[in-house]
C-alpha cells in the first residue's frame, strides 16, 4: 500500500480552457476604425496637452481625463530600438530584424513597431521612420493595417530632441 | 483591546451596474468613480496616500491585467501600490493594516473586473485543486449547492426558506439604484424558477454584471476634513478555511462565526444582535443563513437587525467586489446617503466572503462613532 508503483503517474493532464471576448471599448474602436482609412488617433490630456497613442481614458502623469482625439502623423522617429536574433512566437519574420520604439509626429509617447527596408547594422536612434500600410481595400482596422515601418531617408533627428518621448 | 487608531471611510462611488458594459474596459469604468470619490471629498488626487485594489485578472482574461488599473489610479509620482487577487473587501482590510503602521493617513481601494467577457464558471472553477475538485468540473452553482444541501439537512429549512430570503433581497434591491436587478420577484415566483443545481434555482442565484467601485479611508484628524458624516470602523477580523470542501463542515461556517465574534469584540459590540444593519456578501439565500447563523442571528433575517438593505449580491453579484460593495453600501448607510435607508442606522456590519462555500470571510464593525478615545 506504501510502495510507490512501478510505473508512477507523474503528471495528470488538466488542460485549461478559457475564452474571452475583449471588449474595445469605445474609445479603442474609434482608433481601430481610423486605421482602415490609414489615420491614427491620440487621445490629448486635457491639463497638460500631452497627446497619447494609443488612446487612453486619462492620463496616467497627471490624473487629468484625456478626452479630445487629435490625429498623429504616421511617420516619427525611432527612440530606441533592438535587434531580433531569435524566432517569437506568433511571429514568422526572417532574422535578424529591427524592433523599435517610434515617437510618431504628434505623440508625447511612442509606439513599438518593426522597421523593415534597413540593414541592423545601420539602425540607429533619430532615424526617421514612415509607416507603410496595407492596400486600399485590405485594411480591416486593426495594427495589421500596418505593415511595418520603414526609413524615410530624411536626415537623422537630434537626440536631444525625442529624448522626451523615450 | 489595544488602543488602535481610528480609520474612517470617508467616500464611495459605484458605476452603474450592468450585465456586460460593451463601450468601456475595466479599468476605463473604474476611472470615473475614482475622480467621483475624490470629489465628494473634495480632495485632488495628492491627497491619497497609499493605494490598493482587488480584482482577478482570469476574470477578463488581462493578463498583469491589474498594472493597466495602475494607469488610472493617478499613480504619479509613482505612489505605495498594492494588488489583491481577491474581492476588493479584503483589499479594504489591508490599506486599514497599513495605516495602522501610521505611515499613510488615507488609501483609496478600488474594485473592477468585467466577468461578461469571460466564462465566469470555468474562472471560479480554478479556484479549487486541479488534481480533484477542479477536475471534477465543480463550478460555484455546484459547490453552492452542496453546501445548500449541508445546511437544509442540518437546520431543517425548506425550499419555500431559500425562495423568502431571495425575495427579501429582491424587494430590497428594487430599491437601491446601484443594484443590478430591480425588478421584485416574490417567494412564490421564485420558486417556479427551474433547479439550477438542485436544490438551488435560478431565482436563488445571484446574478453576474459589471461596475467598477472606489473607496476611499482616512484616518482620525484626516476623516473628519474630507467628510461630513465619516464612518468609523470599529472593529475587524478575517479567517481563512480549508480549499478542500470535503475536510470543512459545509452546513455552518466556523471561519465567519469566528472572524465576525473578533471583530465584534474589538468593536466592543456584545453580539451581532446590536447593530442595525448588516450588509452580507451571500452568493445564495443558504449561504445567507449560513452566515447569519454564524452570527447568533435568525437564519431568516425576518427578525432583528436589517440584512442587506442594499439587495446584497443576490440582487447583483459583483465578482471580486462584493465585499467592498457591501463595505460601501453600510458607509451609505451610517452617512445618510443610502437610498434604501435603515432608520436611525447607527452601528452595521460588512462582510466580505473569498472562494468556494464562503472559504474565507471578513467581517467588520463600523459605526458613527470613534472607537478609541
Amino acid at each position: 500500500m506504501s510502495e510507490p508503483p512501478e510505473e508512477p503517474i507523474r503528471y495528470i493532464d488538466s488542460t485549461v480552457y478559457l475564452p474571452y471576448d475583449y471588449v474595445a471599448g469605445d474609445l479603442k474602436a474609434i482608433y481601430l476604425r481610423a486605421l482602415k482609412d490609414k489615420r491614427i488617433l491620440g487621445s490629448k490630456c486635457s491639463k497638460t496637452g500631452k497627446v497619447f497613442v494609443t488612446p487612453i481614458p486619462a492620463s496616467p502623469e497627471s490624473f487629468a481625463p484625456c478626452n479630445e482625439l487629435v490625429e498623429v502623423a504616421d511617420t516619427g522617429v525611432m527612440t530606441t530600438f533592438c535587434v531580433v536574433n531569435i524566432p517569437v512566437i506568433g511571429r514568422d519574420l526572417e532574422l535578424p530584424y529591427v524592433a523599435s520604439s517610434v515617437a510618431l509626429d504628434g505623440a508625447d509617447i511612442s509606439i513599438f513597431a518593426l522597421i523593415r527596408n534597413v540593414k541592423p547594422e545601420e539602425a540607429r536612434m533619430g532615424m526617421r521612420v514612415r509607416a507603410v500600410w496595407k492596400p486600399d481595400g485590405e485594411r480591416t482596422g486593426s495594427h495589421e493595417d500596418i505593415l511595418y515601418f520603414e526609413p524615410t531617408g530624411e536626415p537623422d533627428v537630434p537626440v536631444e530632441r525625442f529624448l522626451h518621448r523615450l | 483591546m489595544s488602543k488602535l487608531r481610528n480609520v474612517a471611510v470617508v467616500a464611495y462611488s459605484q458605476a452603474p451596474f450592468v450585465p456586460c458594459d460593451v463601450h468601456h474596459t475595466s479599468t476605463e469604468m473604474l476611472y470615473p468613480e475614482i475622480r467621483k470619490a475624490l470629489a465628494a471629498c473634495g480632495v485632488e488626487r495628492e491627497a491619497i496616500d497609499y493605494q490598493v485594489a482587488g480584482s482577478a485578472d482570469y476574470v477578463d482574461g488581462r493578463v498583469f491585467g491589474f498594472v493597466a488599473a495602475v494607469d488610472v489610479m493617478g499613480s504619479w509620482p509613482p505612489k505605495q501600490d498594492l494588488h489583491l487577487e481577491m474581492d476588493a473587501g479584503f483589499a479594504a482590510h489591508y490599506a486599514w493594516m497599513r495605516m495602522q503602521a501610521g505611515d499613510c493617513d488615507t488609501a483609496m481601494v478600488c474594485g473592477y473586473g468585467k466577468p461578461g467577457e469571460g466564462e465566469t464558471n470555468r474562472v471560479l472553477n480554478l479556484q479549487l485543486d486541479p488534481y480533484y475538485q477542479g477536475a471534477m468540473g465543480l463550478d460555484l452553482a455546484s459547490t453552492a449547492a452542496l453546501q445548500a444541501s449541508a445546511y437544509m439537512k442540518r437546520s431543517g429549512s425548506t425550499d419555500r426558506n431559500l425562495a423568502e430570503v431571495a425575495a427579501r433581497n429582491r424587494a430590497a434591491g428594487a430599491k437601491n439604484p446601484d443594484a443590478l436587478l430591480k425588478d421584485v420577484a416574490t417567494a412564490d415566483e421564485l420558486m417556479r424558477t427551474s433547479w439550477q443545481v438542485e436544490p438551488l434555482r435560478r431565482g436563488y442565484l445571484a446574478p453576474t454584471g459589471e461596475t467598477a467601485v472606489c473607496l476611499l479611508l482616512a484616518a482620525e484628524g484626516k476623516a473628519e476634513k474630507m467628510c461630513r458624516k465619516p464612518v468609523w470602523i470599529q472593529g475587524v477580523d478575517q479567517r481563512a478555511e480549508l480549499q478542500s470542501l470535503g475536510a470543512r463542515d459545509l452546513a455552518r461556517s466556523e471561519g465567519a462565526a469566528l472572524a465576525s465574534a473578533k471583530a465584534l469584540e474589538m468593536a466592543g459590540v456584545k453580539g451581532a444582535a446590536e447593530v442595525d444593519l448588516l450588509e452580507l456578501s451571500a452568493l445564495t439565500p443558504a449561504e445567507e443563513m449560513i452566515l447569519l447563523d454564524a452570527l447568533g442571528l435568525p437564519p431568516l433575517g425576518n427578525r432583528g437587525p436589517v440584512v442587506n438593505p442594499s439587495g446584497g449580491p443576490l440582487a447583483g453579484s459583483a465578482i471580486m467586489m462584493n465585499g467592498l460593495v457591501r463595505l460601501g453600501e453600510v458607509f451609505r448607510q451610517l452617512s445618510g446617503t443610502a437610498a434604501n435607508s435603515v432608520k436611525d442606522a447607527r452601528r452595521a456590519i460588512a462582510h466580505a466572503a473569498q472562494g468556494h462555500c464562503l472559504q474565507q470571510n471578513l467581517f467588520w464593525v463600523l459605526g458613527s462613532e470613534r472607537r478609541w478615545s
